[in-house]
């Protein structure tokens, strides 16, 4: 088929609308695997977040006579919102936040590019501050009898942790000591893999490995499946929709500092804060990939983004460690989005001077 | 005499966008911004008619008094200027101060609500604004009309104030906590329950993030009625064509 079009002659995923079907599409796993976790309530939370954003937009195309439905920003959105919420959340929730995040944070700036907050994040923010308790409604992931324990891990480790101040073997023991409720599958893998394997050698994994590397754990919709989300990052990264310098610097930045000072609030030593246990859990990996990059609230240049990165790290640590509850993921990015302009003022390349201009 | 235009036109909060601290910080509940309103209210009248009137009673020295009265910052000179400006602080602290005890006697729970505010509204940035167009110190003693007229405008930007703030505490009580705050009347306990809402309200809207949500909307809209008027008076002109 020939099509015939004014230059610029570019092909591959280009325009506004192909980026974000493409993030949106990228979603869908891990999305799909929440729903297969928790079942119906995390479809119908997932819907009424779709929906809600959906209608919305259409409000705000009718409001301001500029139709924007179909750039996909307020599915990405939408889907978004629905992935950062509990399963078990009640449903105006997610409906007020996916309208704040479109209405208040997206429309009223002036549309997509004009927003200096992510939407998604703004919405999940005002969700957070305004509804603390229904934003911690947890359901128990598939394979764990209901009623045992619906606490996702990092919340359950909080709270064994709190006046507890004893050196010991890293998060995963901490949460086996208070019979934290791994799946059984986890409990057979697990069984295998010391007696088969690790024997040997004389080592042994503490349970609940499995469960948190496959993503079989309660948590936020969009986030338990680390995995699946790697997955739909990796095309987004091959396919240069999203670059790689904010998610691998906010990631390595953060897990240096929670391996290096993380156990010192919890009274152990230098370098004990179990950085890999934090990366799996909360909604760190979600916010790396999927929102920290969003093209309209990150800095336009390399040493922008590579400088931004390191300063989400740096909060969501002190967030996570330090704040009053939560993952400390949502503010740290939508603190973060505060500071893009100045870091932009920062790292721009300058005329004249080559040296400063190859780094952009 | 040109009519006031601190009610609508030159609203202090949502045109001109002065007294934001008051306007962000005490409108959590509706019953906080009606005393802010009534105490900006009180200090603002007493300090620029007792202002206008004590005027004429400092006698300016001979050869200094400016022909044509001008806005202070302009004509006086700084030894003047500065004279004039603590009299006035001075008027503006005075009646501040009373205030506050009025407030303490009456409505001991309002003012341990107000905390801070009461005493700051004696440099508020909307009294120093209003205080500051008054004519200067050295200036003849002011007219009957010119006190009117200090009134007038008193009046007019401390309702254009209190309007602000009764708009932004509405917004962010319904909303935020579910109930609307008044005085108890009779039977009637001084708040009112918003149903609903008042099970499981947005109380991101009660922190003052929220306040500043709910005055940047304010503006906005201030901003777009005033637009909107603007372009309908343009439309509405017949076309002027070259003379």
């Amino acid at each position: 088929m020939l099509v015939v079009s004014p230059a610029p002659h570019v092909g591959g995923l280009s325009s506004t609308r192909r980026l974000n079907w493409s993030v949106a599409c990228c979603l869908l796993p891990a999305a799909a695997w929440g729903v297969f976790l928790f079942g119906v309530p995390a479809l119908s939370v997932l819907g009424v977040a779709l929906g809600a954003s959906l209608a919305a937009e259409l409000l705000a195309a009718l409001a301001w006579r500029r139709v924007t439905l179909a750039d996909g920003s307020a599915a990405v959105t939408g889907l978004l919102v629905g992935m950062l919420m509990p399963p078990g959340v009640p449903l105006y929730v997610p409906a007020v936040a996916s309208a704040f995040a479109i209405i208040i944070v997206k429309q009223s700036f002036g549309g997509l590019g004009r927003n200096w907050m992510n939407p998604a994040l703004g919405g999940v923010v005002f969700a957070l501050f305004s509804w603390a308790n229904a934003m911690n409604s947890w359901l128990p992931a598939r394979g764990v009898a209901a009623g045992t324990g619906v606490l996702p891990p990092l919340n359950a480790l909080r709270a064994a942790l709190t006046g507890a101040k004893s050196a010991h073997r890293g998060a995963l023991a901490v949460l086996g000591a208070s019979s934290y409720p791994w799946s059984a599958a986890d409990g057979r893998v697990v069984a295998w893999i010391n007696t088969h394997i690790l024997s040997l050698a004389g080592w042994s994994l503490p349970g609940g490995v499995f469960d948190m590397l496959v993503g079989n754990i309660p948590g936020r919709i969009g986030d338990v499946s680390v995995p699946l989300l790697f997955l739909g990052a990796a095309y987004l990264l091959g396919r240069r929709v999203i670059r790689w310098q904010v998610p691998v610097t906010y990631l390595v930045t953060f897990c240096v500092a929670a391996q290096i000072f993380g156990g010192l609030p919890m009274g152990c030593g230098w370098g004990t804060g179990g950085a890999l246990f934090q990366l799996f859990s909360g909604s760190l990996v979600l916010g790396a990939f999927f929102m920290a990059t969003d093209p309209v609230t990150s800095p336009l240049t390399g040493t922008g983004k590579l400088l931004y990165g390191m300063c989400l790290g740096v909060l969501s640590f002190f967030l996570r460690y330090f704040g009053s509850g939560g993952d400390g993921v949502p503010l740290a990015i939508v603190l973060g989005n505060c500071v893009v302009p100045v870091i932009d003022r920062f790292a721009q390349p300058r005329v004249g001077s080559p040296g400063k201009a190859a780094a952009g | 005499m040109t009519r006031p235009s601190g009610f609508i036109r030159n609203n202090p909060v949502a045109a001109v966008l002065i007294g934001l601290c008051p306007a962000a910080a005490v409108t959590g509940r509706v019953i906080d911004a009606l005393w802010m309103s009534l105490g900006l209210v009180f200090v603002l009248v007493l300090t620029r008619v007792s202002e206008a009137i004590l005027r004429g009673l400092n006698k300016a020295p001979s050869g200094q008094r400016p022909s044509r009265p001008e806005p202070l910052r302009h004509t006086q000179s700084s030894q003047s200027l500065t004279a004039g400006w603590l009299g006035r602080l001075f008027l503006a602290s005075c009646f501040t101060a009373s205030f506050e005890v009025i407030l303490q006697a009456f409505a001991p729970d309002e003012s341990a609500s107000l905390g801070i505010y009461v005493s700051l509204i004696a440099i508020n940035c909307i009294v120093l604004d209003r205080v500051s167009e008054q004519r200067a110190l050295g200036a003849p003693k002011a007219t009957g009309t010119e006190i009117l007229r200090a009134l007038q405008d008193s009046i007019a930007v401390g309702a254009g104030f209190a309007v602000s703030l009764m708009v932004i505490s509405l917004v962010r009580e319904v909303l935020g906590a579910g109930t609307i705050t008044l005085f108890p009347v009779g039977s009637f306990g001084g708040t009112v329950v918003v149903g609903n809402v008042s099970l499981e309200p947005a109380r991101a809207l009660i922190y003052t993030g929220g306040g500043f949500l709910c005055l940047g909307y304010l503006a906005g809209v201030a901003r777009l009625l005033g637009h909107v008027r603007r372009r309908e008076r343009e439309q509405s002109r017949p076309e002027a064509g070259p003379v």
